[in-house]
């Protein structure tokens, strides 16, 4: 037992995420996934801190999917997956770091931070059909889609699909929103890998380029930038627009009747990301979007607050665990006898194709952005 | 001079405790209560811990008692809906609601209950009976006097037809009463939490997961099953699972506080299970396992070495149906193990919470309450002081306590309106 | 009994309770052939103003001098009827009540032949034992208005206040020289953090302002006698003896803590128990340079190390420090070793999450393997088995504190005798009912509050206190008390003076005295006595009657029980 110098850090920690209230009732640790398939207790790690006992090295640490099932099953009001981000951005500054899983994005990410004199080509996919401009009260922030959809091109993730079905869907209801090309990665995966300088650093050069279109409102479409603006930003910085999700902004339009759509009839389900789910508690907006479309909606077993994690978070410590809880959740989608399962979230996505790629012939469903299940539905997109 | 008489509000066993200490030091006491019997919520147990009595036999003769004390007057069905001036003389008004049946006639034969057509789920049975439109809430009611359910009564006039006293009235009207009064005490329990909201236990959906309430009046012999632990499906039961702090203890819903009787009324409700059926399996999960009282240690200790009833620390994060309606609860006893408990029904303890209508009640009394909707005392160790001279407090409704806790405080309830009443204390509260 | 007996017998259906399984009508006529009965009818509810209505007239019309009611439970009627009777004019203990519902109808309620049988059998026994009864007269007694309060801590203090306020005067002992009880030893009260002494400080000066408190100090019992309303209890006040003749008894006598020597290294100088602690911070003894870090250990001696019980308040009361400690010095590592929390209730789980948040942290232990104190190197070293994680930690400590339980004051048994009350298992005075009756002794007049009657905190030992006080304004207010006439009686002709009666009275009822020179014989106090039969049955010479259970009555009803062909 020693007084660790860094023990102020550790307190801190504690007092700002209230790890202190734990009463060490396992709650946390039989909901987390990882615990349900593997070697980890949110609960030890927040114990050991309590008490003064060395939590790094130790990479459980990264394997947290900061999932939020434990924060949302917690009673007693204790933030862990807040707690596992600052602890690791302690372990960060003692230059300790988890095993990430496509590491060469983080220094894509690193690299955008600076000044370079080759611009991005990051608008690549907006195509003729979309109307998008320079300047205005609306600006779709795209995110990393651009990026993924070449990196990921072996696993036919399309994600720049999902950037124009929702440039389309926009266009559709009378919305021409701004794209910048000098967009930057929002900072999520550096952000919750402890990364924070960084971090701040690409926040600032976002809300420039956003402040100079003269952006009113910000629509996303992918759920961890969404998050990131909204709770993470302004821990740093004042925020002068609003932020939506492109879920709650069709739900809104669809109450007041300004969309049609063509129904299907076969079920489909929905996978609650946990970013747009837990952390920001948008659950009802996608639904009601969905069921509109496909009146055969039905929910897997753990749905809403419950809903399983994809499996990763952040590139971080991808492993057999993740699979396994991949596996576990494209269970419960075929449980439901529906073959489609939609997704609001392009890592979801990402991760949900990995882990079918890697058992081909074992899945007969297919995982649908939910930009282009409603631009098909709104007759848009094939 | 104050009125020598006070207002009790709440028949429960706080309420009638300091009804009738009042009483017997000659004080007249009017005592109303909101439903059709006294008797409170001890009425709706089978026994009580740790001395395993029968509730209701030791309830009954203290209802009694009560009801027939020349100097306590019993206003069933009825509520305080004015509260003027201060202490040493308040007025009061009192909304007496109509039975539909005459009071002074009716013999308790129940035989408009017999012919009534109607099924009403009887909320002290927690809804796992039927009553009919006319009825009284259990057999030993206090008054055994009838009434006729305003809302869903037909008026089809069978009851009429059978009532060989002539007693039933469909024009009854609400009568409003009149009481001046020197103190009033304030003694309306608590209601159970319903775990609706709490999805990751699934009440509400899965067909045998239970409150604990519900369950206490399943193992009641005089219950809806006549004591017989049955699930919908008629499939025997042979392992049940209490989950303890269900709404308690639980900052996500602003009640962060304990309930205090929970951890021991799950011991009793085990035990008594292993007294139906020894082969039984018993579990408790719970947080901390608060065994405080007298007698509570020795009991716990009986329920895990005579009986056999398992406890195990850890709050379950999920319980989850199987397709043959078993249960499966997910748990961690310890920080490396993720565990997965297997069985025939959940019984939910839930939180207590105050009772519905507090609000509207602390408004009429000029009192306040606490951020938890609690009576607020004054002072925190004078343990039965509102915040207005002359109104008192007793029970559950101040904070969360035990029977014989809830006696003892109805108890120092009167002894502090006996200060007033026969002191001539005017209680003031700097 | 010279007069003629006539006996009504009513046979109540109770709805269908008991008509629904036993055959009523053929039971009123075997009741109307048995013996000495003239009056037998059936009532739907006997209980109702008709069925009440019906008795006093059949009294009337039938001159009726012993009435048999067959029903429900005599638990919560027999009052009732025996009220009714009383308003006909009738001795209300020339009513005998018959259970036909819970020990017949209602227990064989598929053998509806049987039942009736046996319900034929019931009243049949019921009538044999009425047609003895005899007629019996309430006692009443006087109660002096005067109440003594044995202790003044805060809950003697509190019911002394109460009774005092309700106009009656009030002698208030206390073996100390000071009053105040246990609380002039703490330090600061949980939850509201304030200083025990000034929260004292305001109630010794209202008990000791107060006209109608005598205060008496440095005093003890050293004897007690009488009965409700007329105690006399017999003081050492400081070397002099007084008498003072109360009308109740309240015995608020507080609790000590447990000394917890040969466990966990106690030494009273590093390891130390909370109150040793209380003390020290008070004083301002501790040296704070030095102490690194604080440990305290819950249910030392307590929940089966020593001791059963758990004494409720050890947990909040070691929180209430360690937070003070946490909030005075930040800096200290401040932990608290446990097995169950009992942070129960509103404010007390709310008060340990405050503890939290101040740094006081929380180690969980099975209690199979409770902590271990050991020194290494002249250091402390506390060894705490982490209960969730599985794992066993060392942890240095400059200052352990022990939570000790609380328990009984030596001097208690004594004061049992002297009273005539009893302790339970835990040494702890027992009251007359663990649910119903908390403050209340089985002997009428004598009242229990505070730590005496087991462990509480502050707030409970004040309501008790309040409680206790309501308790005892009964009979003060009332200014008598009567009580049932059910009691034992002693043939003194027969009685030898053995005492055994006396040694077994749970109420202290039965007193051997000295009659004359050299004659002893056992004396009933009408008013104490419970009728419970013990004396009845233990004494060996059959010298003493139970009324309204005697020997005849009761035979009678026991022959009655058997057919008549057993029985020549």
């Amino acid at each position: 037992m020693r007084a660790d110098c860094r023990m102020e850090k550790i307190t801190e920690i504690i007092n700002r995420t209230k790890a202190y209230y734990c009463v060490e009732c396992g709650k946390c640790t039989s909901a987390c996934p990882l615990s349900r398939f593997g070697d980890y207790s949110p609960d030890r790690v927040v114990e050991r801190t309590l008490i003064g006992l060395p939590v790094r090295p130790d990479l459980r640490i990264w394997s947290c999917l900061t999932c939020g099932r434990c924060k949302e099953v917690c009673t007693y009001g204790v933030d862990y997956p807040e707690f596992i981000r600052r602890i690791r951005s302690v372990a960060k500054g003692e230059k300790e770091q988890g095993i990430c899983a496509h590491g060469e994005l983080f220094s894509v990410m690193r690299l955008l931070t600076r000044q370079s004199e080759t611009p991005q080509k990051r608008l690549y996919w907006v195509s003729e059909d979309l109307m998008v401009r320079d300047k205005g009260d609306m600006l779709y922030f795209t995110g990393c889609l651009p990026y993924f959809d070449i990196v990921f091109r072996d696993l036919g993730v399309h994600t720049v699909e999902i950037a124009r079905s929702t440039v389309k869907i926009l266009n559709k209801l009378d919305v021409v929103p701004v794209v910048m090309n000098d967009e930057v990665c929002c900072g999520h995966d550096l952000y919750w890998n402890g990364e924070i300088e960084t971090f701040k650093r690409l926040a600032a050069i976002n809300i420039q380029n956003i402040a100079r279109r003269g952006a009113k409102k910000v629509i996303f479409s992918c759920p961890e930038g969404y998050r990131t603006f909204k709770l993470d930003y302004p821990e740093f910085f004042d925020l002068d627009f609003e932020l939506v999700h492109i879920s709650e902004f069709l739900a809104e339009q669809l109450d007041e009747g300004k969309i049609d759509f063509r129904t299907i009839d076969e079920p489909v389900t929905y996978h609650d990301p946990c970013r747009l789910g837990r952390h920001l508690g948008v659950y009802d907006a996608p639904r009601r979007v969905i069921s509109t479309i496909a009146p055969n909606f039905v929910e897997m077993a753990s749905n809403r607050e419950n809903s399983l994690c994809c499996g990763t978070a952040g590139w971080t410590n991808c492993d057999s665990f993740s699979e396994e809880i991949r596996g576990e959740r494209l269970k419960e989608c075929s449980d439901t006898g529906a073959q489609m399962m939609i997704t609001s979230c392009p890592k979801c996505l990402i991760h949900f194709k990995c882990h079918m790629s890697n058992r081909k012939g074992d899945y007969d469903l297919e995982i649908v952005p939910f930009e282009v299940f409603v631009a098909r539905a709104m007759g848009l997109v094939k | 001079m104050s009125e020598k008489s006070v207002l009790v509000i709440g028949g429960g066993v706080a309420g009638m405790q300091a009804a009738f200490d009042l009483a017997e030091a000659g004080i007249k006491v009017c005592l109303v209560e909101k439903t059709l019997s006294i008797g409170g919520r001890m009425a709706q147990l089978d026994k009580t811990f740790p001395t395993n009595d029968c509730a209701i036999c030791i309830l009954a003769p203290k209802m009694m008692d009560c009801y027939r004390h020349e100097n306590i007057e019993v206003l069933t069905f009825s509520e305080v809906i004015s509260v003027e001036g201060e202490v040493g003389s308040f007025k009061v008004k009192i909304l007496r609601r109509p039975r539909f049946v005459d009071a002074e006639l009716c013999n308790g034969c129940g035989d408009c209950a017999r012919v009534c057509p109607m099924g009403i789920l009887n909320r002290f049975d927690m809804d796992l009976r039927v009553r009919g439109g006319a009825y009284i809430p259990f057999l030993q009611a206090v008054p055994l006097i009838y009434a006729l359910d305003r809302e869903k009564c037909m008026r089809c006039g069978l009851c009429k037809v059978v009532c060989g006293k002539d007693a039933i009235r469909f024009d009854q009207k609400p009568e409003l009463v009149e009481r001046s009064v020197g103190a009033i005490i304030v003694a309306i329990g608590f209601d159970p939490l319903d775990p609706s909201g709490i999805t990751e236990y699934g009440y509400g959906k899965y067909d045998n997961v239970l409150t604990a309430l519900e369950y206490e009046r399943l193992i009641c012999a005089a219950g809806p099953t006549g004591g017989h632990v049955m699930r919908t499906d008629g499939k025997e039961v042979r392992s049940i699972a209490w989950i303890q702090c269900v709404g308690a203890r639980d900052t996500r819903d602003n009640r962060p506080y304990c309930c205090s009787v929970c951890c021991m009324h799950a011991t009793k409700e085990a035990i008594l299970t292993k007294e139906h059926y020894p082969e039984v399996g018993t579990s408790i999960l719970y947080t901390d396992l608060r065994c405080f009282g007298k007698g509570f240690q020795e009991y716990v200790n009986r329920a895990k070495d005579d009986y056999g009833v398992v406890y195990i620390r850890g709050k379950p994060s999920e319980i989850r149906e199987k397709e043959n309606r078993n249960l499966e609860i997910f748990y961690s006893p310890a920080s490396d193990k993720v565990e997965k408990l297997e069985v025939d029904m959940v019984v939910l303890c839930t939180a207590l919470i105050p009772s519905e209508g507090v609000e509207m009640l602390a408004q009429i009394l000029g009192i306040e309450l606490d951020g938890y909707k609690f009576f607020k005392l004054k002072d925190p160790y004078n343990p039965t002081e509102t915040t207005r001279a002359g109104i008192f407090v007793a029970g559950y409704c101040q904070a969360p306590r035990d029977i014989p806790e809830c006696i003892a405080h109805g108890s120092a309830a009167a002894s502090r309106a006996m200060e007033v009443v026969l002191g001539g204390s005017d209680d003031r509260r700097d | 009994m010279t007069e003629e007996i006539r006996i009504g017998v009513f046979i109540c259906h109770c709805g269908i309770n008991i008509g629904g399984v036993v055959d009523v009508p053929a039971v009123v006529e075997y009741a109307s052939s048995l013996e000495k009965v003239v009056h037998a009818e059936r009532n739907l509810y006997t209980c109702s103003s008709e069925g009440l209505e019906s008795i006093k007239s059949a009294i009337k019309e039938h001159n009726l001098n012993r009435v048999v009611v067959a029903s429900c439970t005599p638990r919560t009627h027999e009052p009732l009827f025996r009220a009714t009777c009383k308003e006909a004019g009738l001795n209300p203990y020339l009513f005998e009540f018959v259970n036909i519902r819970d020990q017949c109808s209602w227990v064989h309620m598929h053998e509806p032949e049987s039942a009736t049988e046996k319900a034929k059998d019931l009243v049949r026994m019921g009538v044999a034992k009425a047609a003895r009864l005899e007629p019996l007269e309430e006692l009443t007694s006087d109660v002096i208005p005067t109440a003594v309060v044995i202790g003044a801590g805060i809950s003697g203090m509190t019911a002394a206040l109460s009774l005092a306020r309700n106009g009656f005067s009030v002698h208030l002992i206390e073996k100390e020289r000071e009053i105040g009880g246990m609380l002039r030893k703490l330090y600061k009260l949980y939850p509201t953090d304030e200083p025990a002494e000034e929260f004292l400080e305001r109630r010794i000066k209202a008990v000791k302002d107060h006209e109608r408190i005598t205060l008496h100090l440095s005093s003890t019992i050293k004897a007690v006698e009488g009965y409700v309303g007329k105690f006399k209890v017999i003081l050492d006040e400081n070397g002099v003896e007084q008498t003072i003749d109360a009308g109740v008894i309240i015995v608020a006598t507080g609790a000590k803590e447990f000394e917890p020597v040969g466990l966990y290294e106690y030494d009273g100088e590093n390891v130390i128990t909370q109150l040793q602690l209380e003390e020290k911070l008070k004083k301002g003894d501790l040296n704070w340079a030095a102490i690194k870090n604080v440990v305290m250990i819950q249910c030392a001696g307590a929940r089966g190390e020593v001791l059963g019980y758990c004494s409720k308040i050890c947990c909040m009361n070691a929180i209430k420090n360690a937070k003070l400690i946490k909030e005075a010095h930040p800096d200290i590592n401040v932990f608290i070793a446990h097995n169950e929390l009992q942070a129960y209730g509103e404010e007390y789980e709310l008060y340990y999450r405050d503890a939290k948040k101040a740094g006081v942290r929380f180690l969980r232990f099975p209690l199979e393997q409770r902590p271990k104190v050991r020194k290494s190197d002249g250091k402390l070293i506390v060894d705490v088995f982490h209960e969730r994680m599985q794992l066993p930690i060392p942890f240095e400590a400059d200052l352990v504190v022990l939570s000790a339980p609380l328990v009984q004051n030596p001097d208690a048994l004594q004061l049992s005798k002297l009273l005539k009350v009893p302790l339970g298992q835990d040494k702890f005075f027992f009251e007359a009912h663990v649910k119903l009756r908390p403050v209340d002794f089985a002997t009428d007049g004598i009242f229990l509050c505070g730590t005496a009657h087991g462990p509480k905190d502050i707030g409970e030992s004040i309501a008790q206190g309040y409680a206790a006080a309501s308790r005892a304004t009964i009979p003060l207010a009332k200014g008598y008390v009567r009580s049932e006439p059910i009691i034992s009686s002693v043939n003194e002709e027969l009685c030898a003076g053995c005492g055994i009666c006396e040694s077994v009275c749970p109420y202290g009822a039965i007193e051997v005295v000295e009659v004359e020179e050299d004659k002893k014989r056992a004396r009933v106090t009408g008013v104490k006595c419970k009728g419970c039969g013990t004396c009845g049955s233990s004494c060996i010479k059959r010298a003493i009657k139970m009324y309204h259970f005697s020997d005849d009555q009761l035979i009678a009803q026991e022959r009655a029980a058997l057919p008549t062909e057993v029985i020549s």
